[in-house]
């Protein structure tokens, strides 16, 4: 059953259409990773299924809502979102800043409730950042924070989570370990993911589907096996992709022409 | 947090006693606490008639107005710091400064043709005011659907248009009334009453209490507008509702005292070194500390060169910029 559906969305700057007429469904509990070269509207497409930004056409609904139809407190009970590059303000506690999550439940005017607490204590120690818990997150290295930004968008306690580029800047063991915290998440809570990324050997080995966009529009939904194979990758890049096996795992390399 | 908590309701305590009880007519601590406590009904006061009026009806309303003005523009400047997520942000921003320093130069020099100031100078300060912020709020952006910076920038233009005109005013009249615009400019507590107090006592009670309340909703804001929204904070509501707050009892204060520089912006950043980056601390504590501070700094200013006063403004920043210097170092020293 799909959980989230975008149907002929279109998303404009001013008279620019940054993305237009792409229709899309995910199901509940998968990992959906759209790729495509910059300025295909990547971005555009999970800020819009985040509910950061109005569609000019069609609607995105999730768990059978339109989200037009939702106000924020209820949009931040249903998806979150770990940007591409969020904002950390110095002086407050990693365990402060994981509370922020909780706010679309006790609201702006009351404190966290017993349950909040429990809440982002559970998922503090879920992600290990117990250590860093009564730290200012302006002191964590690039890993630790980001870690700390997914788990402030677990505390939201929603069934998708969007996430804009969530490897970037990180090295390969940090990328390699939040990506396998982000699997477990689909796999053992049944967690929907829908997420940006560029490294397209790594979105094929995490993603069950991957969809590529091109100039804001969709030129390939499949499973990852497929469209890191296909022709359009490499037509829609621009150069020569080869995709080799590596124990099983596919790995995309671009070949100098 | 507790210990910032109680030195500042003692400091605010301290305040009070000295607003009361220095002035160049010498009247003992005791005895005026003694006449305190005879208004709550306990004991009796043994101040002679001329004692009890400079007590209270010069002293008192001063005080107490000085309380008002000194919390709300700290409270105010916190605020806006907040919103705008912007250190150099102060309860004048969005124009509330330009606008009543030309409608108190419209009032004296048109009305009073210079030669006084008259009554409705209060009002046409409150009202350039608020006509200064709405203009700023509709340029901004068409209101809600604005930014935070384009509000800052609409502020600034519709500041300098004013304060060109307000400049224009004043090239068209003389010096004396020159000089009486700008002793309003500068801000004073010196015309205070119980009338000034009890027009502006409800704007501060409600204002404040809004925007204090607001320190969660300003936390949240702290990680940007669209990460904000997306945990769930209606940011363009939320902006709204305390730059309104914020601006229309900053506004109600100017009308009172004239334009009291410097305590809108000092005062939170004294108090963020002392309590943390947290608005739910930051904004109560600045209410008292504010409060405190701008009583001290005007019993100052009508002391230092009795029976004249200095201007409270210039008070504010010179002792304002040493305390805010001190903290800040001392700071320093205990973070190594």
């Amino acid at each position: 059953m799909s959980i989230i559906e975008v149907d002929a969305l279109t998303v404009r700057a001013g008279a620019k259409a940054l993305i237009s007429n792409v229709s899309l469904n995910v199901e509940a509990g998968t990992w959906c990773t759209i790729v495509g070269p910059n300025g295909a509207g990547k971005t555009t497409l999970v800020e819009t299924v985040a509910g950061l930004r109005r569609a000019a056409g069609g609607s995105v609904t999730i768990t059978g809502r339109p989200l037009d139809a939702m106000n924020e407190r209820e949009r931040a009970r249903v998806v979150s979102l770990v940007p591409q590059h969020p904002e950390v303000p110095a002086g407050m506690t990693v365990k402060e800043y994981v509370s922020l999550g909780r706010s679309a439940y006790h609201g702006l005017l009351r404190a966290p409730s017993a349950r909040d607490r429990s809440i982002v204590d559970s998922v503090v120690e879920r992600l290990s950042l117990q250590e860093f818990a009564e730290r200012d997150v302006v002191t964590l290295s690039g890993g630790e924070r980001q870690r700390m930004v997914l788990a402030r968008a677990l505390a939201q306690s929603t069934m998708v989570i969007v996430l804009d580029e969530p490897i970037t800047g990180l090295d390969l063991r940090h990328q390699m370990d939040l990506l396998e915290l982000l699997k477990t998440q689909v796999e053992e809570c049944g967690l929907t993911i829908v997420a940006t990324m560029h490294d397209l050997t790594l979105a094929g080995q995490f993603a069950d589907r991957l969809v590529l966009l091109d100039r804001g529009a969709v030129v390939l939904d499949g499973p990852a096996a497929v469209v890191v194979r296909s022709r359009e990758l490499s037509q829609c890049y621009g150069i020569d992709l080869r995709v080799i096996d590596v124990d099983g795992a596919d790995v995309v390399v671009p070949v100098r022409s | 947090m507790a210990l910032v908590t109680i030195l500042t309701l003692i400091g605010l305590c301290v305040a009070v006693v000295c607003g009361l009880a220095i002035g160049p007519t010498s009247i003992g601590t005791q005895r005026i606490l003694g006449s305190v406590l005879s208004r709550v009904g306990i004991g009796h006061s043994t101040l002679t008639s001329l004692q009890y009026s400079v007590v209270w009806q010069l002293r008192a309303p001063r005080l107490v107005l000085g309380l008002l003005a000194g919390a709300m523009l700290s409270v105010a400047g916190g605020t806006y710091q907040g919103v705008f997520r912007n250190p150099l942000a102060d309860p004048y921003l969005l124009g509330v400064a330009a606008g009543a320093g030309l409608g108190a130069t419209f009032a004296i020099m048109d009305i009073g043709n210079g030669t006084y100031t008259p009554t409705w100078t209060p009002l046409l300060a409150f009202a350039g005011a608020m006509v200064a912020v709405a203009v700023t709020w509709i340029i901004g952006g068409r209101g809600l659907r604005s930014n935070a910076s384009t509000l800052i920038l609409a502020g600034v233009a519709v500041s300098a248009l004013l304060t060109s005109m307000q400049t224009f005013l004043q090239q068209q009249a003389s010096a004396q009334s020159i000089a009486r615009v700008y002793i309003w400019l500068l801000g004073s507590l010196a015309s205070a009453s119980w009338s000034s107090v009890d027009l502006v006592l409800p704007y501060v009670l409600v204002c404040t209490t809004i925007c204090v309340l607001a320190g969660r909703a300003l936390d949240v804001m702290s990680v940007g507008e669209d990460e904000s929204r997306s945990l769930g904070v209606p940011v363009r509501r939320v902006r709204f509702i305390v730059i309104g707050a914020s601006s229309l009892g900053t506004a109600a204060i100017v009308s009172a005292v004239g334009l009291i520089g410097f305590v809108g912006i000092i005062v939170p950043h004294i108090v963020r070194l002392l309590v943390g980056t947290s608005y739910r601390r930051i904004l109560p504590i600045s209410v008292a500390f504010g409060a405190a501070f701008l009583v001290f700094a005007d019993t100052i200013a009508r002391t230092v060169i009795a029976p004249s006063e200095l201007p409270l403004g210039v008070v504010t920043a010179l002792v304002g910029a040493p305390v805010f210097v001190l903290i800040l170092s001392l700071r320093k020293q205990l973070v190594r």
